[in-house]
């Protein structure tokens, strides 16, 4: 093993909350509203069935090759070539979405922030401290986000109090007045989103023994999707169907608070906590590039690459796409597609080859092995 | 009682280990370090180690040109009942003059009955509480060394030892780092017996261990390792002794040198161990299966592991009330992040953040700065570098010229800065509290780490705005994740969590409910106290 740091599935479940909230919460609601309109805060239930469905499967495959991630396993599986092809498609896939992730927050700040701090400032400091973190291995990124989370939890918590002030609960109605078919269309994109949870493939590894994987799995989704359902819904009741002409609806919604006249324009704040989240998602993100270009290169330490691969991340991200306008377009046309390819396809079609050649361990087997140890 | 000190050695590395004193025990761990000894040592070594001689001249000539040029040893020549020839050596200042006279020399000189042999004759005669024979010329420079008396006798291929040791020292007193309202006031002082008697006058029972060793090559300070066998882990034990033993240096000066060779990242600012004054946090610590370093010359000892959240706890926390204890805790972890974050948010909302002011305010503060001509994170700077200049200037001047310096300092800041438009009241206040705010972190090394911090993410702040001040505070907590101390994480039990011991960081749970001690790595003793001890009417009384 490359990393020799082990976690709790408690800090799996922290460290993949803020991967799947922080880019999702800020750009869902626009999407979902797009198709489901007022029944946009029933998508994300639909959607977290996607992410429910990638952790089994990330966890079936486990099961057979306990301690290994997918880059190592799928050589045993489909042989040395194919195997190795489907290691560097997968790696490349998480350079991409790095990238894709430091430029939606680099635009993200810039645009509503800092509209004079050249992206290259924005995005290079980013990646510098997330290159701090990878350096120190999985047990620093979890309790850094142990740290961190429940901050976020609570301001985002905070938040949606403090809207409720302005709340209109008659924008919410009717219900489901299409029927289910409208919301289901707005499930399709946050999916990708939940997609991302195959993460969980290369965290599984590095999980203690004997830690209730499935319970924290499940429970990572459900706190996901609450916490979608919640936002989805506060910006539907505050702006009703205008929230599609928003980029950023929860961004404009914190504009909205005002407590005494003295607790006002909290957007800063509200970007300062989801910063936050943004930089465990990039960690995260970031590891599961190095761990991969690691075990492609068959490296015996990540460390050393960790800040050269931040420099290429951070060119990279400028490579992605031209504009923000381009960027949307990609995630919203392209980019489910590809997630769907990489992120189900390629790990159910692994599983598959695997049952039917006979790989990996099976349940038995695995557990002789673990009374040996 | 007799203090047995083990066989003594002198070569480069000089570690000897006996348990503690008080107990009857010895334990002789001797470690010949390296064989790359100087050839001024080995020489000494050679000479020194022969046996003393029965020659009384030789041995006097002997140990003339051990101390050569050592003006503060004292040779006495004197007669046994007037007849055998003896000679008495002392370190003038480490013994106890009139004591030597009066139940050394006079009873010695005095005696008549001089039949049989002269051991026999010193039990007999000598009323010192202890005494020893030694018989090589090591033996008599480390006895002397420690302030002991050493009597040649003539005729006799062995030197006696008397243990009347007694040096100046400063009485116990309040410790002034760590002053309490409510609470013991007794503070450790430098000499390492009275500190680890009142070590002992807490923990009586024999469980508590003090091992000793001799670090520093000239020094030879003594070094002594507590813990309460049964409560600290083997292995944390075994990994302190192990770094103490490693240390190899010329000499030991305060606690503080010992902590530098023995913490885990030596990079960070912040401390790894927890230097104290008081002997009630020691003992508080011993018991939670801490294990205490203390060092000779120094009032401060070390405690070994700690976390993040012993640096911002006081020990007054548990004498008071718990609900005060939680309110008092909390009102420490805000400022703490006052201290931190007040400067550098000053200058993020008031440079890229305006917005987030009210419209009232905004307008008053941008009234008074009209008149400066800095941008806020210059005036930050040069305000809170000054603050810190004041501050050290305060600490390191005579108590008189200290508060001549502060009432300048704040004269000079307070009101002529303003008037003279160099700084903007609104920026003093923000100095003030951030200067109170830091002094309500109970550990020094601490709260100095936390304003030392505070100059970058000023900087941060001063770039990127609040974005930079959130890309520092998580800086700093990856830092801090990434830190251990004995193996322990620097953050626990919050990071990695652990629930059941989040009630003594939160909040500072009532003594009957903290029924479990602190885990920190292998096994540990889990209990330290009985359940359901919380106190009700129906319980006491006179029933």
């Amino acid at each position: 093993m490359i990393e020799k740091g082990r976690i709790s599935a408690l800090q799996m479940a922290t460290l993949l909350y803020p991967t799947i909230i922080a880019t999702a919460i800020l750009l869902v609601p626009a999407i979902t509203g797009e198709y489901a309109k007022k029944d946009m805060w029933l998508s994300p239930i639909w959607a977290s069935l996607a992410g429910l469905f990638v952790i089994f499967l990330a966890v079936k495959l486990e099961q057979r090759f306990p301690e290994q991630t997918i880059i190592q396993y799928s050589g045993t599986i489909t042989g040395k070539l194919i195997g190795k092809l489907i290691g560097v498609l997968i790696v490349l896939y998480y350079f991409h979405a790095t990238g894709i992730i430091l430029l939606e927050y680099g635009n993200f700040v810039i645009g509503s922030f800092l509209p004079r701090t050249p992206l290259l400032i924005v995005i290079g400091s980013m990646v510098l401290v997330c290159g701090l973190a990878v350096r120190g291995g999985i047990e620093v990124m979890a309790r850094t986000a142990q740290v961190l989370v429940p901050f976020v939890i609570l301001f985002f918590t905070l938040i949606m109090i403090l809207l409720t002030p302005e709340l209109n609960l008659d924008n919410l109605f009717p219900v489901m007045e299409y029927g289910l078919k409208p919301s289901l269309k707005g499930a399709i994109i946050p999916a990708s989103w939940f997609l991302q949870l195959f993460i969980i493939a290369f965290i599984l590894p590095v999980l203690k023994k004997g830690e209730k994987i499935g319970k924290a799995g499940i429970l990572t989704v459900i706190t996901v999707m609450i916490t979608l359902v919640i936002t989805n819904l506060v910006t539907l009741l505050l702006f009703g169907v205008i929230t599609t002409s928003f980029t950023y609806p929860v961004m404009e919604a914190a504009r909205f608070i005002s407590v005494a006249d003295f607790l006002q324009h909290l957007e800063s704040v509200v970007m300062a906590i989801w910063v936050a989240g943004t930089f465990i998602k990039v960690s995260l993100f970031y590891y599961v590039v190095v761990i991969g270009t690691a075990q492609v290169l068959h490296i015996s330490d990540f460390r050393p690459i960790v800040l050269p691969i931040g420099l290429f991340l951070t060119v990279l991200s400028f490579w992605t796409s031209s504009s923000l306008q381009e960027l949307e377009q990609i995630l919203i046309t392209s980019f489910p597609f590809y997630d769907f390819f990489v992120l189900i396809i390629i790990p159910m079609l692994l599983l598959v080859i695997a049952k039917v050649r006979k790989k990996g361990a099976t349940k038995n087997r695995r557990n002789k092995g673990k009374v040996k140890k | 009682m007799k203090i047995r000190r083990p066989k003594p050695l002198v070569s480069k590395v000089k570690l000897k280990e006996t348990l503690n004193p008080n107990q009857q025990e010895k334990e002789n761990n001797e470690v010949h370090a390296d064989n790359t000894v100087n050839a001024n040592s080995s020489n000494k070594r050679k000479e020194n180690g022969d046996i003393v001689s029965s020659d009384l001249s030789k041995n006097e000539e002997k140990i003339r040109s051990i101390y050569k040029n050592c003006s503060d040893v004292i040779y006495r020549t004197f007669y046994i009942g007037n007849k055998t020839k003896a000679l008495l050596i002392y370190i003038e200042g480490l013994s106890n003059e009139q004591e030597i006279e009066e139940s050394v020399l006079s009873p010695l000189m005095n005696e008549r009955n001089m039949g049989t042999e002269i051991q026999s004759l010193m039990t007999k005669t000598v009323s010192a509480p202890n005494i020893k024979e030694v018989s090589t010329y090591i033996d008599c420079v480390n006895e002397l060394s420690v302030g002991k008396t050493v009597i040649f006798v003539s005729q006799n291929s062995s030197a006696f030892s008397v243990s009347l040791t007694k040096w100046e020292k400063r009485a116990i007193e309040q410790p002034e780092s760590e002053s309490v309202v409510r609470g013991p006031r007794e503070g450790f002082i430098e000499d390492i017996t009275v500190n680890t008697s009142l070590l002992r006058r807490r923990i009586r029972s024999p469980k508590l261990k003090m091992v000793r060793y001799l670090v520093g090559k000239y020094s030879e300070t003594s070094v002594v390792i507590a813990y309460v066998d049964g409560l600290a882990s083997e292995d944390l034990i075994e990994e302190v002794k192990r770094r103490v033993k490693r240390i190899d240096i010329d000499g030991i000066l305060d606690s503080g040198t010992v902590e530098e060779f023995i913490e885990d990242h030596p990079y960070s600012p912040f401390p790894q161990t927890l230097a104290t004054e008081r002997p009630d946090v020691v003992t508080a610590n011993l018991l939670e299966g801490r294990v205490a370093i203390l060092v000779e010359g120094s009032p401060f000892s070390l405690i070994a592991p700690i976390t993040f959240y012993s640096l911002l706890q006081a020990s007054e926390d548990y004498y008071g009330r718990f609900l005060i204890g939680t309110a008092l805790r909390w009102l420490r972890y805000i400022f703490l992040v006052i201290s931190l974050l007040l400067p550098s948010l000053y200058v993020a909302v008031l440079t890229f953040h305006q917005e987030m002011i009210p419209t009232s305010l905004v307008i008053s503060i941008i009234g008074s700065r009209e008149q400066v001509p800095f941008p806020a994170i210059v005036e930050v700077l040069i305000m809170e570098i000054t603050f810190e200049a004041l501050r050290e200037a305060g600490l390191r001047l005579p108590k008189q010229v200290g508060s001549a310096v502060s009432i300048v300092g704040a004269l000079v800041i307070g009101d002529a800065a303003v008037s003279a438009g160099i700084v903007s009241p609104p920026m003093v206040i923000v100095v003030a509290i951030t200067g109170v705010a830091s002094f309500t972190i109970p550990r020094y090394s601490a709260a100095i780490a936390l304003r030392m911090l505070r100059f970058p993410i000023v900087i941060l702040a001063g770039i990127l705005g609040l974005l930079g001040v959130m890309l520092g505070i998580i800086l700093i907590i990856v830092h801090l994740a990434s830190l251990r101390s004995f193996g322990v994480p620097y953050l626990s039990p919050m990071a990695p969590m652990q629930a059941n011991e989040m009630k003594d960081v939160l909040i500072r749970a009532p003594l009957w409910k903290l029924n479990k001690r602190p885990h920190f790595t292998g096994d540990y003793n889990e209990y330290r106290q009985a359940p359901n001890q919380k106190p009700n009417p129906s319980k006491g009384g006179d029933g």
